[in-house]
């Protein structure tokens, strides 16, 4: 059993591209995914997912059974099982595990469910909605549906559900508990999950305003999404010759327990999350290329994130890249952290870090001055992945090229 | 890696709290089933339920607002205080960035989505809460156990529906076994829900009157509240500070049937799995497991494949392995359970005692193990198993074994 | 409502639940032999059928009902009773 965990394929469902290269692209062109909600009635923008037919990804087979963020990761999961070439005889073989991060999960049907027991009573309510009322629904209808008979974990550890996914899958590898699996997360777009960020009063004000750590920022907006990598245990990857497109070099997690009420503690957590995952890494700050920020539009977030970013890297900070895919793709919560993941893979393969769509103007006062809307074209070997929920869960991962 | 032990143990549940009371309770074979309370069964077939009777949150909750958070989030913090008081940690030499927290759930803050489709129904949204975001998602158990107790080390929440404590437990192991933590509260926690209840009833799941795993005309099983966490903490900080050691985790089993989202596979491939794995992970010889806290539902189906594959791994051996079902008593607490029950292997081991499963009047031929019926009993423990199985097909075991240092 | 209306609209059922064409569903199709359906999406069925025809069928009924055409008897049964 070797240590290293690498990255042998990814997949990807967004609302700018289901390929990752189609991502990068688009990131790099400065193209935005944000727009009006066509999925229910509102009067706010959000990160859709564009007349998404998972039949596209996943057949013609009974998908009665699965919600709207099943088959969000159940194609996610279909896509990077095929990159990464584990095919259904394989997987007869084999137990591929799963680990999805997800933060509200199937809210909507959950809603759906109980609300028909209210209207009409209980004696109504949908027997295949129900087994879509557990929060692990998703991971487990993916499973199902490509026979992953693995371990099969979900994860919710609010907006850095989807990183923190990638990191715990990586330990199940180093722990010798099991050799691939799939890592990543999924959220979708719906009418509860947008009425939370309403009431919270933390929704961006136009998509123009959504921009990290841009002067005129006012709030995030929310997204949907899937994203999935696949990682194995080093040694058998090259074993079956996989193809090795990255490695997880190691990650870290803090929890500010006043849970954003106070912004040096969360800052303070950042920092700590950053701090853990370059030494689990075995890493200085010097051997970091480049960071996928997990800054949203949010007005205090993002503060505190450049901050720990300048109290880590220090004077680095002036040359450091960084990118922020959050004004293009929204805040997609458990999907948040594997698409910035995948998205930085592909952006260490060509050499470029995308500019922030949208950025006018870095705020006042802050601190960050890579942060721009052109693009960066640089080497990159070492990327850090950094995902942050603002009401507590700081995660930070290392991703290396391979 | 280093070797982990269980040196605190909090359970809240509607036959007691704490250890030593809900230990007591479990050995004296006490049923926790009562006529459900927090919501109206007129329209449903079935009224009885494993509620929590007499909580009091602001007895447990000093840091934070008691009433500002989900029950779930309450029973977590009740057990996590009582598992700490049980461990009695000096809180003032714990470094927090090194003390974690890993839950598990199977659907959260249930209440909170319950409101809100209150509202929704009645068309009037503009008078539900403002807290969807800050209470509903199930990430908020474990951080609220955190912020109350000012934990800064890894958060975890994992909702693997009716096998969550095993994986949260099993996450804690690993984290610990790895160095990445100095102490782990693990567990599981979950509160009584109308769409759970909603969903067994509408299955045709739930038993009118008692829960009685294993018995020939068992009728279902019965939805219930709790929760359970423990303190585990690496061999040589437990021997450091003198703690009791209750049993040291050896090791875990988890699949995946990937069969069907509510039924098990038919050949319990996953559930086998799962205890062979368990085995394989521990170094514990399957002679050696001398007590299995089994899933036991109560439904015609769990029971009978349970008892298949149990039979499946232990061959000849399986008729002389005691495997009881505390649900029997407590009814399923759903993400708690397993949390619950691997706290009950631990005590197995530490008092050499096995609790009965209650409510056994008559052998089904098809279940024929020793499922300790209604009775306590006294039994050597070496090695206790625990087996849950979820929604989703997910399965795990987890083997616990007596502490021996010399080990 | 009469049986051809009744069929169809059970034929509906099954098509949502298990994504079958209704016109590959025969009219005495068995709904575990035939059909493949798992006992969860014959629940569901039975739901819609009590759902859309204003229904209460007891429980032990349904144990019964093994084929599409003893759904639409079932139907005509207690329809013939409101």
């Amino acid at each position: 059993m070797s240590q290293r965990v690498v990255i042998t394929g990814k997949g990807i469902i967004s609302s700018l591209a289901d390929q990752a290269d189609t991502l990068h692209n688009a990131l790099c062109a400065g193209q935005c995914g944000l727009g009006s909600i066509g999925l229910f009635e509102t009067q706010h923008m959000g990160g859709e997912v564009p007349s998404f037919d998972a039949r596209a990804y996943l057949g013609d087979g009974n998908l009665r059974p699965l919600d709207r963020i099943a088959q969000l990761a159940a194609s996610a999961a279909h896509l990077a099982l095929e990159d990464s070439n584990w095919t259904t005889e394989m997987r007869a073989e084999q137990d591929v595990g799963i680990v999805l991060g997800t933060v509200f999960s199937s809210v909507h049907t959950i809603g759906t469910f109980d609300q028909l027991a209210i209207r009409r009573g209980p004696r109504f309510v949908k027997p295949l909605d129900f087994a879509n009322t557990v929060i692990n629904a998703a991971t487990g209808q993916t499973a199902i549906w490509h026979n992953l008979r693995g371990i099969n974990s979900t994860l919710s550890t609010g907006a850095s559900s989807g990183l923190q996914a990638i990191g715990y899958a990586s330990d199940l590898i180093r722990s010798g508990r099991i050799s691939m699996l799939l890592a990543g997360g999924a959220e979708e777009l719906c009418f509860e999950t947008l009425f939370g960020f309403e009431r919270a009063k933390l929704l961006g004000k136009r998509v123009e305003s959504a921009v990290p750590f841009d002067a005129g920022r006012t709030g995030l907006i929310v997204g949907e999404g899937a994203a999935f990598v696949m990682l194995e245990d080093a040694e058998k990857a090259q074993a079956r010759g996989a193809s090795i497109i990255g490695e997880i070099r190691g990650y870290g997690t803090a929890f500010d327990p006043h849970r954003g009420q106070d912004a040096d503690k969360l800052g303070m957590a950042m920092g700590m999350a950053i701090r853990a995952a370059l030494a689990h890494s075995k890493l200085n700050i010097e051997d970091i290329d480049c960071i996928s920020a997990s800054a949203c539009g949010s007005p205090m977030g993002d503060r505190c994130e450049a901050e720990a970013i300048a109290a880590v890297f220090g004077n680095q900070t002036a040359s450091l890249p960084i990118t922020a895919i959050k004004s293009a793709l929204g805040e997609t919560l458990g999907a948040s952290g594997a698409l910035q993941s995948v998205a930085l893979v592909e952006h260490m393969h060509h050499g470029v870090l995308p500019g922030i769509c949208g950025f006018k103007a870095l705020e006042d006062g802050l601190y960050l001055p890579m942060a721009k809307k052109e693009n960066c074209t640089i080497p990159m070997q070492n990327g850090l992945v950094l995902s942050f929920g603002l009401d507590g869960n700081m995660c930070a991962l290392v991703l290396s090229k391979a | 890696m280093k070797r982990v032990v269980i040196t605190g143990i909090g359970a809240f549940t509607s036959i007691g709290t704490g250890c030593q009371d809900f230990w007591k309770a479990l050995l004296s074979g006490q049923s926790g089933i009562s006529p459900v309370e927090s919501f109206d069964t007129s329209k449903y077939a079935v009224h009885v339920g494993g509620e929590i009777k007499a909580f009091s949150p602001a007895s447990y909750i000093k840091t934070l607002e008691a009433q500002k958070i989900g029950r779930t989030s309450q029973l977590g913090i009740a057990a996590a205080k009582l598992a700490l008081e049980d461990a009695q940690v000096d809180m003032a030499a714990l470094d927090l960035t090194r003390a974690a927290i890993s839950m598990g759930t199977t659907s959260g803050e249930p209440n909170q989505i319950e409101q809100f489709d209150d509202y929704f129904v009645a068309d009037n949204l503009q008078a539900a809460g403002d807290e969807m975001l800050t209470l509903y998602p199930c990430h908020h158990i474990a951080a609220y156990m955190a912020a109350e107790l000012q934990f800064m080390g890894r958060n975890t929440m994992i909702p693997a529906a009716c096998a969550a404590g095993t994986y949260a437990i099993s996450h804690a192991f690993d984290m610990l076994r790895l160095g990445q933590a100095d102490l782990a509260l693990a567990g599981g926690a979950d509160s009584f829900s109308r769409i759970t209840y909603s969903g067994f009833a509408q299955l045709k799941a739930i038993a009118p009157e008692r829960c009685q795993p294993f018995d020939k005309n068992r009728k279902g099983m019965i939805p219930a509240e709790g929760a359970g966490v423990l303190v585990l903490e690496p061999l040589e900080r437990a021997l450091a500070r003198n703690a009791r050691i209750y049993a040291e985790i050896a090791g875990c089993g988890l699949s995946c049937d990937a069969f069907h989202m509510t039924g098990g596979h038919p050949e319990e491939a996953g559930s086998v799995k799962a205890m062979e794995n368990a085995l394989f992970e521990s170094g514990v010889q399957r002679e050696e497991i001398s007590y299995i806290s089994a899933h036991g539902t109560g439904t015609p189906t769990n029971d009978m494949h349970e008892t298949r594959a149990v039979k499946k791994v232990f061959g000849n051996r399986s008729g002389q392995v005691p495997i009881s079902s505390i649900k029997s008593m407590l009814g399923h607490t759903m993400g708690a359970a397993s949390a619950i029950e691997t706290a009950v292997c631990a005590l197995a081991a530490y008092t050499d005692r096995i609790p009965p499963t209650i409510n056994l009047d008559e052998s089904d031929p098809e279940c024929d193990l020793d499922y300790v019926p209604n009775e306590a009993r006294e039994h050597k423990v070496f090695a206790a198993m625990n087996n849950a199985y979820a929604f989703g097909g997910v399965n795990a075991s987890l083997i616990v074994k007596k502490f021996k240092d010399a080990c | 409502m009469d049986s051809e209306e009744i069929r169809n609209q059970i034929k509906g059922f099954i098509s949502n639940a298990a994504n079958i064409d209704p016109s590959q569903i025969g009219d005495n199709a068995s709904y575990k032999d035939d059909l493949g359906l798992d006992s969860l999406t014959m629940l569901e069925i039975s739901v819609d059928l009590e759902s859309e025809f204003d229904l209460i069928v007891p429980e032990e009924e349904f144990a019964n009902i093994k084929t599409v055409q003893d759904s639409v008897d079932l139907v005509h049964k207690y329809l013939a009773t409101i």
